[in-house]
């Protein structure tokens, strides 16, 4: 870009710059006024660069609060499961209790811990909200996801209407996306099955043939899949129509041990809960290692052995610590 | 073809002045007296007359151009070598590992050719140090007793490990195999004479593995099948599992994963499926298999391996762990020259590979896969501690630090180890007890 402009800021051909602008280069008196903003852009673009460069390095978990009971002051066990959704509903899946609880996180005040407890549902390791509210739960025990109002009464089993051969499915996560749509990681057949809202099949992308174990998915906001292998540490991706996944990042093993949740927020960046190590490791969309934030403990503010992992649009983190029975939450610092 | 005398004539001149200057070139090296080679150093180094009358003796010291490995002045490498002694040898025999090879012998890849090659002279053939496989069976122990133990033998086992294995490297199969395996196997192994196919069930196992049943180096099974055998294939009763041979999918499975395996084994099955939670495995596109051999093994239950490694697969964060951890108990014994040392650094099964002592490997109501239901019985199932005066534990002994977390084991501990002794997560015990006991921290 700048090789179209000499020292003095005149133009000696088309730049890049005004053609992204729309301007058209007036050669008899506009010459000066287009150069003097190129300069400003270009100071404002350097001033920019080691801002933005850095804002890449400093993401951060600034630790807010933890959660420890429900309404009635009955403490969590082992949570593994945790959803939160725009409306400022925070959904626990308290795994040891075999119950859910559901709060409301608004402006920093935690309100309720209401019991929701579904006969249907035992052991929810993996939770879900969609736009309407309604709530998704994986029973861990029998391996099927449950779907629930908003209210936490049954609805109904997602069981994957008019999936392809094989029919059965064994779901060791899912994600639903901003389109409600329901994606659910099927480890029994080695791949992810893309569901309609009402759980009807849509497609199905298989995993890659070289892998270790999957043990979550995510989909971010430009719709590409992610999944996590915990063994060789590494992040495989799909974009929105590709029919396969190819490895997004080299072994982490590195910065991460055991990663069983992964989770994007709305900037595109991943956080992969390292599980056997107590921490959250953040990549970037392309999938660079960014940093690795907390680390094992039992203070507020450390993990132990922690689950899954929900971040709001408004960069608000929620963790489920399974290891201190409690959840945590925490800001996101860019 | 016409050949004129003078080209004839010019081109005997050239070859021979290129053989007498190659001849002279070593000579020149040092410019040594003619002759002078090995009778020279054969002055001094006298012992190695008798070396020299072995049977087989290394070209360059039959020859007498000891200097092809020694410099007779001085040399930066020990005895006097030319060259690192890890090198030397790949001087004159680079080809000894093809360029594209799919296993290499480690001593090779070390170049620690020594290791089996006397480098002047010895009375077995290739100067090897020891003739057979006395010499493979040196490093090789464990393998060298099995099939010393083995009641059903290999006939090329007897004849030798090289007639199956290459001892250097091998551009076709893993294992320093000289061929892929099936290939291998049948060359000796006609697979169109009627009783190997009535053996094997007429199913068209060229196209299979033979070593999924066959321990190659003999075993205490007829037809050499591994020592522990699934029950469907010594009742050579292929199609409970798989389609009929005559099938067009033949070795296709009738079902997938685990739900092939729950039409015998539903009791474990069942057991398996009714806990809270399942290792995952089980449940995926491979299932048992993660684990199993479906055919034979050489391991109990016919499992994959020892547990450590079969763990170990799925789980390199624990194990790399716990070698470091080892590691640094060795650096630190050391470092005390024998002095006894208070409190493990490293926690026994876990070294030895026993995760089954502590976890059970398909299913748990417990986290963790933890095979009792609470950390303070499983610790208690080694650890007589509950005989004896403890810290306050049990289910009514609330965490100070967390108030939905009781006492346990695991409240001070972690049982794979944190590089401190005691396996606690501080360096010293004060510094833990002071995180809850506030009042005396300093």
């Amino acid at each position: 870009m700048l090789e179209y402009w000499n020292a003095g800021g005149k133009i000696i051909g088309q730049s890049l710059v005004t053609e992204y602008l729309g301007g058209e280069p007036n050669l008899e008196r506009g010459e000066t006024m287009v150069g003097a903003s190129i300069k400003i852009i270009m100071i404002i673009g350097i001033l920019l660069l080691p801002m933005k460069s850095l804002s890449a390095e400093t993401v951060r978990l600034r630790y807010i609060q933890s959660v420890y009971f429900d309404e009635k002051g009955g403490g969590m066990k082992q949570p593994e499961g945790i959803a939160c959704s725009e409306r400022g509903l925070l959904i626990v899946g308290d795994t040891g209790n075999d119950r859910l609880l559901r709060y409301s996180y608004q402006d920093r005040s935690l309100k309720a811990g209401t019991e929701i407890r579904v006969q249907q549902l035992s052991n929810p390791i993996r939770l879900q909200i969609n736009s309407k509210g309604e709530i998704f739960a994986l029973d861990g025990k029998k391996r099927r996801i449950i779907r629930m109002n908003p209210d936490g009464t049954f609805i109904g089993y997602v069981d994957g209407e008019g999936i392809p051969s094989p029919s059965t499915f064994v779901p060791r996560s899912f994600k639903i996306d901003a389109n409600n749509n329901i994606h659910i990681l099927d480890i029994f057949s080695a791949r992810v099955l893309i569901l309609d809202p009402e759980g009807k099949y849509l497609k199905q992308v298989l995993f890659p043939k070289e892998f270790g174990f999957f043990s979550d998915l995510s989909v971010d906001t430009r719709g590409n899949l992610l999944l996590i292998d915990c063994i060789k540490a590494m992040v495989f991706s799909a974009s929105k129509d590709a029919t396969s996944f190819s490895p997004l990042t080299k072994s982490l093993r590195d910065y991460l041990n055991f990663s069983t949740s992964l989770t994007t927020d709305n900037k595109g960046m991943t956080y992969l809960v390292d599980e056997n190590g107590g921490g959250i490791v953040i990549l970037g969309r392309d999938g660079t290692y960014l940093g690795r934030q907390l680390s094992m403990g039992w203070n507020e503010g450390l993990l132990y052995y922690p689950s899954q992992m929900a971040i709001n649009e408004k960069g608000e983190v929620f963790i489920a610590d399974r290891g201190n029975s409690r959840v945590q939450i925490f800001n996101l610092i860019r | 073809m016409k050949i004129n005398v003078k080209t004839l004539f010019l081109l005997s001149v050239v070859i021979s002045f290129l053989i007498v200057s190659l001849a002279y070139a070593q000579q020149s090296k040092f410019k040594l007296k003619p002759d002078a080679g090995g009778k020279l150093c054969l002055s001094c180094h006298d012992n190695f007359k008798e070396k020299l009358k072995n049977q087989f003796v290394h070209t360059p010291v039959k020859s007498g151009e000891c200097s092809e490995c020694h410099n007779p002045h001085a040399a930066s490498h020990g005895k006097l070598l030319d060259e690192d002694a890890n090198k030397i040898c790949s001087k004159c025999h680079e080809r000894i590992v093809p360029k594209s090879p799919k296993s290499v012998h480690q001593v090779v890849m070390e170049g620690n050719c020594v290791k089996c090659h006397d480098p002047h002279a010895s009375n077995n053939k290739s100067v090897l140090l020891k003739a057979g496989n006395e010499l493979c069976f040196e490093c090789h122990k464990n393998m060298g007793n099995a099939i010393a133990k083995a009641k059903f033998k290999h006939n090329p086992v007897e004849k030798g490990c090289t007639s199956c294995h290459d001892p250097h490297a091998s551009d076709k199969a893993k294992n320093l195999l000289k061929n892929d395996l099936v290939a291998l196997c049948i060359s000796c192994h006609k697979p169109d004479r009627p009783n190997f196919v009535k053996q094997h069930m007429d199913y068209p196992v060229v196209k299979a593995d033979c070593s999924s049943c066959h321990d190659s180096h003999g075993s205490n099974k007829a037809g050499i099948l591994y020592d522990n055998v699934h029950q469907p294939v010594a009742n050579k009763v292929c199609t409970q599992c798989h389609e009929p041979p005559s099938s067009s999918a033949t070795f296709k499975t009738k079902r997938s994963g685990f739900e092939l395996c729950r039409g015998c084994h539903s009791k474990m099955m069942n057991e398996t499926f009714s806990k809270n939670r399942v290792h995952w495995p089980i449940v995926d596109k491979v299932g048992c298999l993660n684990c199993h051999e479906p055919h034979a093994s050489k391991g109990k239950n016919l499992l994959l391996g020892d547990t450590k490694s079969l763990c170990g697969k799925c789980h390199p964060d624990t194990m790399e762990h716990q070698v470091k951890l080892a590691e640094k108990e060795k650096q630190e014994k050391a470092a005390t020259k024998g002095r006894p040392i208070k409190g493990a650094l490293t926690h026994h099964p876990i070294q030895e590979g026993e995760c089954s002592a502590c976890h059970l490997p398909h299913a748990s109501d417990s986290t963790y896969l933890m095979n009792k239901p609470s950390f303070i019985e499983s610790c208690g199932a080694c650890h007589d501690w509950s005989k004896h005066t403890t810290h306050p534990m049990g289910a009514k002994v609330a965490d100070s630090r967390n108030k939905n977390i009781t006492m346990d084991c695991m409240s001070c501990h972690r049982s794979h180890g944190t590089g401190y002794r005691y396996l606690i997560p501080f360096p010293n015990v004060t510094d833990l007890c002071v995180q809850c006991h506030k009042q005396y921290k300093r």
